[in-house]
């Protein structure tokens, strides 16, 4: 499309709003356990998060919109992910990365909460054990797609 | 000064610390709760300026049921020579806790660097330290119940012990009850004697 002065374009706002949040997406700096790891790689060239716009990790949660929920939540650390999420500002959205962050994976066990949708409502839920950083993307981009279309809510990504 | 074997407590039918192979790179020594301050300042005056670690060990079948461990150094004081700097002398002491109201002397006084582990003991096993500065809860949240690290301690937790397990975690090969080594007390007696007859046959 050839733009030039005198051109202009016509858009909702709300559909304007949209593609600037879903293009920029930034996650809270917290890692939990070993996904945190995979999480890290995922912002590694070969990856490349920034892709998406999402390569920003924001130190403080009032500055970021996604909460990768990368391991296994302890017991202890509860409080402090319920905090850090109430802490986010809306719109917010949830990844739990990963079997223990979803169910409590191999820590069926009195330390380790069994999954963290027990303590904040998750978006997408990503399995594997470590997932691979593709796994990652995709939960990113699946999250993209909710933003676009405005809703939200328990989706499985699956690769 | 190699050590031989921890040293067992008298008169007791199971007391594992004592039937695992030989140590030799430490002096292991048993003291009674009731000597244990004395004789840990009598080693820290002697020379041994660190505790390098604390620790305790959960035996639900015997009495004294806890075991708490010390793990001492002592670093040559004007080393000379390299070689000497090199070769600490390393000490463990072992002492017997009741199972019921279990209760030690501080070593905080001594070495500060118990503090902490006194806290994790105290946490984890319940057994309390006296005269500890700020005994409280170090691993677990501040309002936990119970003490995990003590054998009785449901794994899932007193909540969810008796909650029915997710399909995939059955093992419908494994009979019901049946520890995961598979090793039952039977079995663990039966060993204890065969590493008795061993030892006393040289």
């Amino acid at each position: 499309m050839e733009m030039s002065p005198g051109h202009f374009l016509l858009a909702r706002l709300d559909d304007v709003a949209r593609w600037a949040q879903s293009t920029s997406v930034w996650p809270l700096t917290m890692g939990l356990a070993c996904c945190a790891i995979e999480m890290m790689t995922v912002t590694s060239p070969e990856y490349d998060i920034a892709r998406l716009g999402s390569e920003v990790f924001r130190s403080s949660p009032r500055q970021a919109d996604l909460m990768i929920v990368s391991g296994r939540v302890a017991q202890k650390m509860a409080p402090v992910v319920k905090r850090l999420y109430d802490q986010m500002a809306d719109p917010k959205w949830v990844i739990s990365m990963g079997a223990c962050a979803s169910s409590g994976g191999i820590f069926d066990n009195y330390a380790i909460v069994q999954g963290v949708d027990t303590i904040i409502p998750v978006d997408v839920y990503v399995p594997g054990c470590p997932p691979s950083p593709d796994g990652l993307l995709y939960a990113v981009n699946l999250i993209q797609q909710q933003i676009r279309e405005g809703g939200r809510g328990g989706i499985l990504a699956r690769s | 000064m190699p050590s031989t074997q921890t040293p067992p407590i008298a008169g007791l039918a199971i007391d594992p610390p004592s039937l695992r192979p030989p140590i030799d790179d430490a002096v292991i020594e048993r003291v009674e709760p009731a000597g244990l301050h004395a004789r840990l300042e009598e080693l820290a005056a002697g020379g041994f300026t660190m505790l390098l670690d604390l620790g305790a060990v959960d035996y639900p079948q015997r009495e004294p049921r806890y075991d708490v461990v010390y793990h001492l150094l002592k670093l040559p004081a004007t080393a000379a020579t390299v070689a000497e700097a090199g070769t600490p002398v390393r000490m463990r002491v072992l002492c017997g806790v009741p199972g019921e109201r279990p209760q030690l002397p501080s070593a905080t006084g001594i070495w500060k660097s118990a503090d902490w582990a006194e806290r994790e003991i105290y946490d984890l096993f319940g057994i309390v330290f006296e005269g500890h500065p700020d005994l409280r809860r170090i691993q677990m949240p501040g309002d936990w119940e119970g003490h995990p690290l003590r054998k009785d301690y449901p794994l899932r937790g007193p909540a969810r012990e008796k909650a029915p397990r997710p399909p995939f975690a059955l093992k419908s090969n494994v009979q019901a009850g049946t520890p995961p080594t598979g090793r039952t007390l039977e079995a663990l007696q039966e060993q204890i004697a065969r590493v008795r007859e061993e030892g006393a046959s040289p």
